[in-house]
């Protein structure tokens, strides 16, 4: 397990997002990396069922169950600036029988399926983030295995990111800002997951509303 | 009497009325007193007709009975009544018998008393003992202890028979009881050494390995029937037993797993051949009874089909480079590629017809005893492990499993972890395993001990480790040379042996990996052998004082040798006179040049390049010496005399 930086891959002009998934892995191969299989994270909502909430009527809270094939015999579950919880498949389960207290969202299953590649300490993922049929972006995940503490390593994780991302480099992640000395853990790459994906939701739902507002526009 | 004082005696009458009972809370009943027709028909009947007016006592005791009367009644009517009696004297007072005893027991004590003060003067009358003609005082008391003792030992005696009695009693009972062997102490006997259940009217048992920890699906039971075939009228045979077990059918007989290695390619009509060899029963423990030795061969049977059923499902399920073949009761794997390992499990029945038992290909020897004893403490293993306490779940909701299964979902582990907690071998791997460094370490050994006998110079030794693995073994191989062992010892190998490769660990601290090719290891001894020699005449200049000019372990010149290398050197004498030049190879044997003094050589061309005469005592032309017709014993043997046959002494 060591420091993993989580970030999203933008579709280049012009082409779709298998083109640019396909692009990034070649770089990858020219590199010198090996293939290793596929891997697959996906993320469930919930929220806070209406009964539960209480006489003041705070807003329900998300709870994001999340899987990644990384670690196969485990599940994540973490709220928006709360707690991870590391649990193991069981979990599932018991969502179902607390049904009662946390409802499913509606269509609001995510998840970035792709290839593994390994290059000597890194371990580089490309998929493509889809909710539901359709592919909304990329993510790309790199991990760098020999290092747990984040501030040793960001440095030379940004210089492996920049080789073969180029510009689309991203920034330190909000993760590493929190507990910078502290010993990663793989629920940080969980929660890294889970702003990429409510990130590329709001991408998509500003992007709906854009188009909504653009087609009401033309038909007035 | 006279100056006796008056004794006064007061006399009181008691209650009037007797008290019948005394009730609860203390009231008392009285006796109503009788009323005179009752007081008359009282006294009438206590007339004595017969009798005389004589005893004062009936009067007396007539006259108590009556004075309560007179107390009482006092009419005239009574008087009448009274007057018919013959000894009631009216006229006296009715304390008069009272008086008259009184009287009588006075004048009675009154003598007594005087006869005792008389006798105590002893003036006129004695005490005189009555004479007995008793025993003598000594020996009465002892004889009566004697008589006493007597009586209680024979009471003791008594007893002790009794008890005595009862037990020879009980013990032939017993005895009777042996000879019968009753069903129920049998069953007893049993109940000791199997679990039994009771299943409607049947008395069921269990051999099988679950409650050891096996996963295997056999039933496992066994029926305890009695024995009713015996004829009471004829003698009880020697092994009667009253109890006999039934054993499931497909249980019956005995088996084992035979594993052998061959060397032979395998022959595909060899394949599925039942090798069926009646291996001889254990010999149980003597006076076991038959149903225990028949017990245990059935458990073997149930435990020899469950090591075969994994090992034959492992052999299907796991890929190998070679896929395993699974054949009716065998399975053949080639853990080496010219090698066939077969494992077969072989179940004869106690039938009497064995048709194919007398067709045996292989002999009994070729099977490897201590494989299939590790493929029985292996599985055994492998049913401690499911009742471990690793797998029993802490906390009880848990599911099973290893302990740190459980915790790879909670702590997020990756492949690499999870893969490193579970124990991915399984038995088959093992039990090839082992076979491969058993064929290793005997093909080894076997090298070693046919160089060692082809081979008498230089001698190889081997020291095998006493504590060996399954998996590893290590050996230590001293090439010396005889006599010289001293001298010439640089050439030392530790040879580990390992499931497919041998690992030799040189004195140099040259490491060299040899592979599973039985070749390999030959060469190389033989390399090292040839190496030796010239190492020896190394040493030997050290001792002998002889400079070493030039030594090469692998020298580039002369033929190419097809195993190793061939090493070199030259070694000059102390004086610097002689030199002497070695070439040892592994095929070539060896090549002994001395080099002489240029004034020593005879043939030698005249030149006009050398003026001074002084240029003759350099060393010169070289020639060879025919070793095999050189005195001594070995190489290193023939080299000092060599070299003690060139340097001069100087005496």
């Amino acid at each position: 397990m060591g420091v993993t930086c989580v970030s999203q891959m933008p579709v280049a002009e012009g082409k779709s997002v298998q083109q640019t998934v396909e692009l990034l892995t070649r770089k990858l191969e020219m590199l010198g990396a090996e293939k290793q299989g596929t891997f697959c994270v996906d993320c469930e909502t919930y929220h806070t069922a209406a009964s539960t909430l209480g006489s003041q009527g705070q807003a329900g809270k998300l709870m994001y169950v999340m899987h990644n094939s990384e670690y196969p015999l485990s599940c994540f579950a973490l709220f928006e600036n709360g707690p991870c919880l590391v649990a193991d498949t069981n979990f599932d389960v018991l969502m179902v029988k607390l049904k009662g207290f946390f409802q499913s969202a509606k269509a609001s299953k995510i998840e970035t399926r792709g290839t593994r590649y390994q290059y000597c300490d890194f371990l580089v993922k490309v998929g493509t983030v889809t909710m539901g049929p359709s592919a909304r972006g990329i993510s790309v995940e790199v991990e760098y295995g020999p290092c747990v503490v984040a501030s040793d390593c960001w440095s030379l994780l940004l210089e492996f990111l920049q080789s073969f991302l180029g510009s689309h480099t991203p920034g330190a992640p909000a993760v590493f800002g929190s507990r910078h000395d502290a010993v990663y853990s793989p629920a940080d790459t969980m929660v890294q997951y889970m702003e990429l994906f409510n990130k590329i939701r709001k991408q998509q739902q500003d992007g709906v509303i854009d188009e909504a507002r653009n087609s009401s526009s033309r038909l007035k | 009497m006279s100056g006796v004082r008056a004794v006064r005696i007061s006399i009181e009458s008691a209650c009037e009325k007797q008290v019948q009972e005394v009730g609860l809370d203390g009231t008392e009943t009285y006796l109503q007193p009788l009323s005179m027709s009752q007081n008359l028909a009282r006294l009438a009947q206590r007339i004595d007709f017969s009798q005389g007016s004589g005893s004062e006592e009936e009067e007396a005791a007539g006259a108590e009975g009556d004075a309560q009367d007179w107390a009482g009644a006092g009419s005239s009517a009574d008087q009448d009544d009274e007057e018919g009696l013959v000894k009631f004297q009216p006229s006296l007072w009715p304390w008069d018998s009272v008086r008259n005893n009184l009287r009588s027991a006075l004048t009675e004590m009154c003598v007594l008393y005087d006869v005792l003060s008389i006798v105590r003067d002893k003036k006129f009358m004695t005490l005189d003992p009555v004479s007995q003609d008793a025993l003598p005082p000594k020996q009465n008391p002892q004889t009566l202890q004697l008589i006493s003792k007597k009586k209680s030992l024979a009471g003791a005696a008594q007893i002790l028979l009794k008890g005595a009695e009862r037990l020879t009693k009980s013990v032939t009972e017993n005895q009777e009881n042996k000879l019968q062997r009753d069903f129920n102490s049998e069953l007893l006997r049993l109940r000791q050494h199997w679990k039994l259940r009771k299943v409607g009217d049947k008395i069921l048992g269990d051999l099988s390995y679950r409650s050891a920890g096996s996963l295997f699906p056999h039933h496992g039971t066994f029926e305890v029937i009695k024995n009713t075939d015996i004829d009471l009228d004829k003698k009880i045979p020697e092994d009667y037993c009253p109890l006999d077990v039934q054993i499931p059918s497909d249980l019956e007989g005995s088996a084992y797993i035979r594993v052998s290695i061959q060397k032979q390619a395998p022959d595909i009509g060899d394949l599925g051949t039942v090798n069926l060899f009646k291996r001889p029963l254990p010999k149980s423990k003597p006076g076991s009874p038959h149903w225990q030795t028949k017990l245990e061969a059935a458990q073997n049977v149930l435990l020899c089909k469950e090591i075969f059923a994994q090992l034959s499902r492992e052999a299907v399920q796991i890929k190998s480079q070679i896929p395993h073949i699974v054949v009716k009761n065998q399975i053949i794997s080639q853990p080496f590629p010219s090698l066939q390992l077969s494992i077969s499990l072989c179940h004869s029945s106690n039938d009497k017809k064995s048709p194919k038992s007398t067709t045996e290909k292989q002999s009994p020897e070729d099977h490897l005893y201590v494989l299939e004893h590790n493929l029985h403490l292996l599985i055994r293993e492998f049913h401690k492990q499911t009742l471990s306490s690793i797998m029993m779940p802490h906390p009880a909701s848990a599911p099973f499993g290893h302990k740190r299964m459980r915790l790879s979902g909670p702590q997020a582990f990756d492949k690499n972890e999870i893969n490193s907690i579970q124990s991915s071998e399984g038995l088959l791997e093992k039990i090839i395993k082992q076979a491969k460094h058993i064929f290793l370490r005997s093909r080894t050994a076997a090298t070693i001990d046919s160089l060692a006998s082809r081979i008498e110079d230089p001698q190889i030794q081997a020291h095998w480790s006493n504590i060996n693995d399954v998996y590893e073994s290590s050996v230590k191989v001293l090439i010396t040379s005889q006599g010289y062992e001293q001298i010439c010892k640089s050439i030392q190998l530790q040879l580990n042996i390992g499931v497919e490769q041998i690992r030799v660990v040189h004195r140099d601290g040259r490491v060299i990996t040899l592979s599973h090719e039985g070749q390999e290891l030959q060469d190389f001894l033989l390399s090292q052998m040839s190496q030796h020699q010239v190492h020896a005449v190394q040493q030997l200049a050290k001792v002998m004082g002889w400079q070493v000019l030039s030594f090469s372990n692998h020298v580039g010149l002369g033929p190419v040798e097809s195993i190793g290398n061939a090493s070199a050197i030259t070694v000059a004498s102390p004086n610097g006179d002689y030199a002497i030049s070695v070439r040892n190879g592994p095929e070539s044997g060896s090549k002994i040049m001395v080099q002489f003094p240029r004034n020593q050589c005879k043939d030698l061309p005249k030149s006009d390049v050398l003026q001074d005469s002084k240029w003759n005592h350099l060393r010169g032309p070289f020639k060879e010496v025919q070793w095999n017709k050189m005195e001594g014993r070995n190489f290193v043997y023939k080299m000092e005399l060599l070299m003690s046959a060139l340097s001069p002494c100087l005496l």
